[in-house]
């Protein structure tokens, strides 16, 4: 149950979970189980999220993807590469019962049926913090315990802090966040089951070989039946996993001359136990994914799906929450606070509210961990004041709306520091499935808007847009991108017309598509409802239509729309006819007279 | 020479430079189409329309016995103007038709007229465009003289060029009021085929078939 099939999105890109951010990406990427390569699994793209690391095949990425996900990762160790050998990170499953564990998250939930399960130890201790850590107080240089319910992953500003045992100050929040993470890296190594024993537990159910039905291990020298969480024998004293792992490399050896390199087809690859599973770094960039991995590793932001939500502690200074439902049952919990209704007490709110973004902006800004920690209540303080501003001066244009969308949208951007060392490639290819995803998406319905068909420039301001002014794309870059599609075969694709004007509309808006849409409409104008007014038979010719009405009906902009009745033209659908009042496009009755026998 | 028509498929009534005045004129339905004014820049369109063009022209002057047309003076004629639609062709597109009917793809059936020579071959027809029509080409004519001469038992009989063309005897015969250039260019062709002789000098020749 270590590899996880991978839901992708429209772009091939791994469709991330709520409240998952994507950290990291680099290509030229291959997978390995143990000392094996997997095959078909051999180049890829590696995404490391905050929940998952994701490898996203290049050749079948529909097929040939997989996911790991960091709850189940007992430990990452890394390999620095040596001559013609890359760099790789082996990824260590936890024992099997802690797999079975909290997939809350998992798309399917684990079967536990084999016995060998039983071989896992106990659950490790769960991640939470360890009593002996401590915080120096900045004050007075106390150590301070950290509260036993403190959770880094989850902290905020809202977080109750006990204030100095010594000096009685309460510590900036950044603070005890810091000490909490120290501990806990310093405490990882030790808190989990020794690694060669998680190797032996796995290792030990693929053989199959020593182990019954009970989940016991006989020992192979006397034959006792030990329990399953020995080290040693009860009886001789012989140790119990030197002997698995010998029996699991002759295992291997036989396995793996009945079938060369295990197929994995998403379903078997579920069921399968893996010993462990290594990256090969071909293209680099080992180093930062094993930086962030660590990071991530400690900072366990999968936590916070499962965890109730944060009580919101309202100081008796200034009130919480949004200030509105507070008045009712606000009375009660601070008998200091006098009810004040009438536009005093609106006053008096809108005051308060003002004082707690100033204090949420204000620890926020401090440090760029605490900026990290508290980044959900700045994107929401952010949007709130997106919102206000677009209620000025009509705020309706849909432009502003998508920029108000801007900040929920930063987790989903490939910033040119998620990818690794400097390949310009990859951050073109990641831009390109981006720009996918972003048009694709329905939410948003950018292309719908535009009648499935914008100007790259268009889009190109827009995306700047609502990326929120931060890491904007080059026009280069975005050109580079764009032309891409084709090549990773994403459901979007570059046109170029005539005239040279590039255009972005879907994969299965074809020349033939819009043509018959055109024809369709110009059909429609056959009706005679003000024949009075032209001088031919309408009922035969229809009229013919510029390319402002065009754009209006098709919702186009005016170019495209221009550019569309020329390709229409131009494949013998319509015929033009330039008048007084500019050019108008008919069907093409000159080759097809309908008056004809 | 403007007409009031209503609609647009409706006969308009016309006066040739040779009226013989039979009946109007009926214009296909592609005339009263408004883009049929605008020569089409897409090839396969283009090439279409220049063929209903060409049929068109030819018809009216079949229709009109006109055998010449200058192009200045018959924009303004109901073949190039469409006065109901308010459409006509511009001077630019028409040379375009007319050129397009001297090729070998438009079936030569025009061919420019110089401003100073007659019958030679000139680029574009002079500033003022003049150009045979050919809805019979001379070839066609010198068959159509040979049938006729055929039909009424006139072989070896010598005949004026007026006999043919204006006489009581051929009005009836589609070369009636035939225009005595053409009419020569179609009797040498008859010549060249060793179907006739010419006599005589210039303003009195006869002809006689054999």
């Amino acid at each position: 149950m270590f590899l996880h099939q991978l839901d992708l999105t429209t772009a091939l890109r791994p469709s991330l979970l709520p409240e998952e951010t994507l950290l990291f990406v680099q290509d030229a990427v291959g997978l390995y189980e143990g000392k094996f390569k997997i095959p078909q699994y051999q180049n890829g793209q590696a995404y490391l999220t905050s929940h998952r690391v994701c490898y996203v095949d290049n050749n079948e990425p529909r097929k040939n993807s997989v996911a790991i996900y960091l709850k189940d990762v007992e430990r990452p160790d890394f390999y620095a590469g040596f001559l013609k050998s890359s760099a790789k990170i082996t990824l260590f499953p936890k024992p099997l019962k802690q797999l079975s564990h909290g997939t809350s998250i998992a798309s399917n939930p684990p079967e536990r049926a084999s016995p060998q399960r039983s071989l896992a130890p106990s659950p490790a201790p769960a991640p939470a913090p360890s009593p002996s850590a401590t915080w120096v107080c900045p004050i007075c240089s106390f150590s301070n315990p950290v509260p036993s319910n403190f959770d880094p992953a989850t902290a905020n500003a809202r977080t109750p802090l006990p204030p100095c045992l010594a000096c009685g100050i309460t510590p900036p929040l950044v603070h005890v966040v810091k000490a909490a993470i120290t501990a806990m890296s310093n405490r990882q190594p030790h808190g989990g089951p020794p690694p060669d024993y998680a190797t032996a537990a796995t290792a030990g159910s693929s053989a199959q070989v020593g182990t019954t039905g009970q989940g016991n291990i006989s020992c192979p020298r006397c034959t006792f039946q030990n329990h399953a969480s020995l080290n040693v024998c009860e009886i001789c004293g012989a140790s119990l996993h030197t002997m698995t792992d010998k029996r699991l490399d002759m295992a291997k050896g036989i396995e793996r001359s009945e079938s060369p390199g295990p197929s994995l087809p998403p379903s078997p690859a579920q069921d399968r136990i893996f010993e462990c599973v290594k990256l090969s770094f071909r293209g680099g960039g080992e180093k930062i994914f094993f930086e962030r991995l660590k990071n991530a590793l400690v900072q366990r932001k999968w936590l916070l799906q499962s965890a109730p939500p944060i009580p919101k502690p309202r100081p008796s200074s200034g009130a919480f929450d949004d200030g509105y439902s507070s008045t009712g049952n606000q009375t009660p919990d601070d008998p200091d606070r006098k009810r004040v209704v009438g536009i005093a007490g609106l006053e008096r709110r809108g005051l308060e509210q003002r004082k707690n973004n100033e204090a949420v902006i204000g620890t926020a800004f401090e440090d760029l961990e605490a900026l990290m920690t508290s980044a959900k209540e700045v994107i929401a303080l952010a949007e709130q004041f997106a919102s206000q501003t677009n209620l000025g001066p009509n705020g309706s244009s849909e432009a502003n709306v998508i920029a108000s969308q801007s900040a929920s949208a930063l987790g989903l951007v490939t910033t040119k520091d998620m990818l690794g060392s400097g390949s310009e490639s990859l951050y073109v290819s990641e831009l390109s499935r981006n720009l996918a995803e972003y048009l694709t998406d329905d939410t948003r319905g950018i292309l719908r808007k535009e009648g499935g068909i914008m100007t790259l420039v268009d889009l190109w301001a827009v995306f700047n847009r609502s990326r929120g002014g931060v890491e904007l794309v080059s026009p280069a870059d975005f050109e580079k991108a764009a032309q891409m599609w084709d090549k990773l075969k994403l459901p979007i694709r570059l046109r170029r017309f005539k005239s040279g004007l590039l255009v972005v509309q879907g994969r299965d808006r074809t020349d033939e598509k819009t043509v018959a849409s055109l024809l369709a409409w110009l059909r429609e104008l056959h009706a005679p409802s003000s024949s009075s007014e032209y001088t031919w038979d309408v009922t035969v010719y229809g009229r013919g239509v510029t390319a402002q009405e065009t754009a209006e009906r098709f919702g186009w902009s005016v170019g495209v729309a221009n550019e569309e009745l020329e390709m229409a033209e131009e494949s013998g659908a319509l015929c033009r006819e330039q008048g007084l009042d500019g050019l108008r496009f008919w069907e093409n009755w000159i080759i097809n007279d309908p008056a004809q026998p | 020479m403007v007409t009031t028509s209503s609609s647009p498929l409706a006969p308009i009534p016309t006066s040739g430079a040779t009226t013989e005045g039979s009946g109007a004129f009926q214009f296909p339905r592609l005339y009263s189409f408004p883009p049929f004014f605008n020569i089409q820049p897409v090839l396969s369109t283009r090439a279409s329309q220049l063929a209903s063009w060409s049929s068109l022209i030819q018809e009216y002057c079949r229709h009109h016995r006109i055998y010449t047309l200058t192009l200045v003076d018959a924009l303004s004629t109901p073949l190039f103007n469409n006065s109901s639609l308010s459409r006509r062709l511009s001077l630019r597109d028409a040379r375009a038709v007319i050129q397009w009917m001297t090729t070998t793809e438009g079936g030569n059936r025009a061919e420019w007229i110089s401003a100073g020579n007659k019958k030679v071959k000139g680029e574009e027809g002079g500033e003022a465009g003049k150009c045979w029509i050919f809805w019979k080409k001379p070839e066609e004519w010198a068959s159509a003289l040979e049938e006729w001469v055929d039909r009424t038992g006139q072989k070896g009989v010598v005949l004026t060029l007026y006999e043919i063309t204006e006489s009581d005897a051929t009005m009836k015969e589609e070369f009636y009021g035939m225009d005595p250039d053409l009419l020569s260019r179609s009797l040498s062709i008859c010549v060249k085929r060793g179907k006739a002789q010419i006599f005589g000098g210039e303003g009195s020749e006869g002809v006689k078939f054999f």
